[in-house]
């Protein structure tokens, strides 16, 4: 929306008015499409890589996936780019509609209220107000190795799941060091001391996870 | 280009680039699906949940139905309304959805073995 404001705020630059010049208006324009641009792209970024976690978007503190979340996602998406398509396609250039139809807004307001009762629903009931909390709870032999030094053997212990198996990664600073399938970390051969963070996520749900933190020195 | 075609651009990049994320994130199961079509009864157990069912189908059999309509009349600058017979069936569906979870989730006592 902000984009499209801008836009409207460029095409407007032709009109000068007493106290300020059109470049002025135009440059703000750009700078700030660039702006959003940046920012776009960092979004895009960060979602992809993973930094911005997607797993649970549309999932209960319990880990399973949510009716009402989906149905508000699924709304949203449509509504959003449809609002855009109609503003982009607008000929014979691109303009806000002058009406947003009642009934997109009884569509929106069904589909966030459903949401909400939902949710209200859930918070009057044990079960979903207590979730299961942690489900998965990583235990490791030692948190002190060095470089080229004695391997580490992590367990994870999973509550509450059929599927008792888990992935390991090492989370931070990524490829310092290997761990295995069975959560054994190797550190790497040299380089500089720091913090290695390791993070098991069940198989099953992958929103489930737990992290444990070690340090790699140097030797002696 | 002009700053309105690349307005547009950076923003059909954007939408698309997220929706083709979040779409490829679903079908390989990094977002977590499981469980969606399931309900949780008082006492904990999960049940397969035709109201669920339902409400999956008209959410999508509605927004599919709207996109269409708007491919339709794009160019028109005017967002196309949604009729008073598909909100009353889409408020159906959803009054059908939070009653079976409400009653499965507060009213209904376990059974045996639940």
């Amino acid at each position: 929306m902000l984009l499209l404001l801008l836009m409207q705020a460029a095409q407007s630059t032709t009109q000068p008015t007493p106290y300020v010049q059109p470049w002025v208006g135009a440059l703000a324009a750009w700078v700030a499409l660039g702006f959003l641009g940046l920012i776009g792209v960092a979004i895009l970024y960060y979602v992809f890589t993973g930094k911005i976690d997607l797993s649970g978007l549309i999932s209960e503190p319990t880990g399973d996936a949510s009716m009402s979340r989906f149905q508000l996602l699924v709304f949203t998406f449509v509504i959003a780019a449809s609002l855009f398509l109609i503003i982009a396609s607008a000929a014979p250039s691109p303009k806000f509609p002058d009406v947003i139809p009642s009934g997109i807004l009884m569509l929106l307001g069904i589909s966030a209220s459903s949401y909400l009762v939902s949710k209200g629903i859930q918070q009057s009931s044990p079960e979903g107000r207590a979730g299961r909390g942690p489900e998965i709870k990583i235990a490791a032999e030692k948190n002190l190795t060095t470089f080229g030094g004695d391997t580490i053997q992590f367990q994870a212990e999973v509550f509450g799941l059929e599927d008792k198996s888990v992935t390991w990664t090492i989370l931070d600073p990524p490829g310092f060091g290997t761990i295995d399938a069975d959560g054994l970390y190797t550190p790497p051969a040299s380089g500089e001391p720091d913090t290695v963070v390791i993070k098991a996520a069940s198989k099953e749900k992958l929103n489930v996870s737990d992290t444990e933190s070690i340090r790699v020195d140097k030797a002696g | 280009m002009s700053f309105a075609e690349i307005v547009t651009l950076e923003v059909y990049v954007f939408l698309g680039a997220l929706a083709a994320i979040i779409g490829y994130r679903v079908l390989t199961g990094q977002i977590n699906m499981n469980y969606l079509l399931y309900g949780t009864r008082k006492g904990g157990a999960k049940y397969f949940s035709p109201e669920r069912i339902q409400l999956l189908l008209f959410t999508l059999g509605t927004a599919m139905f709207y996109l269409n309509d708007v491919m339709q009349h794009r160019t028109s600058g005017v967002l196309p309304d949604v009729s008073t017979e598909t909100l009353a069936l889409l408020g159906g569906s959803h009054a059908v959805y939070l009653s079976g979870k409400a009653y499965m989730m507060l009213l209904k006592k376990p059974g045996k073995g639940e």
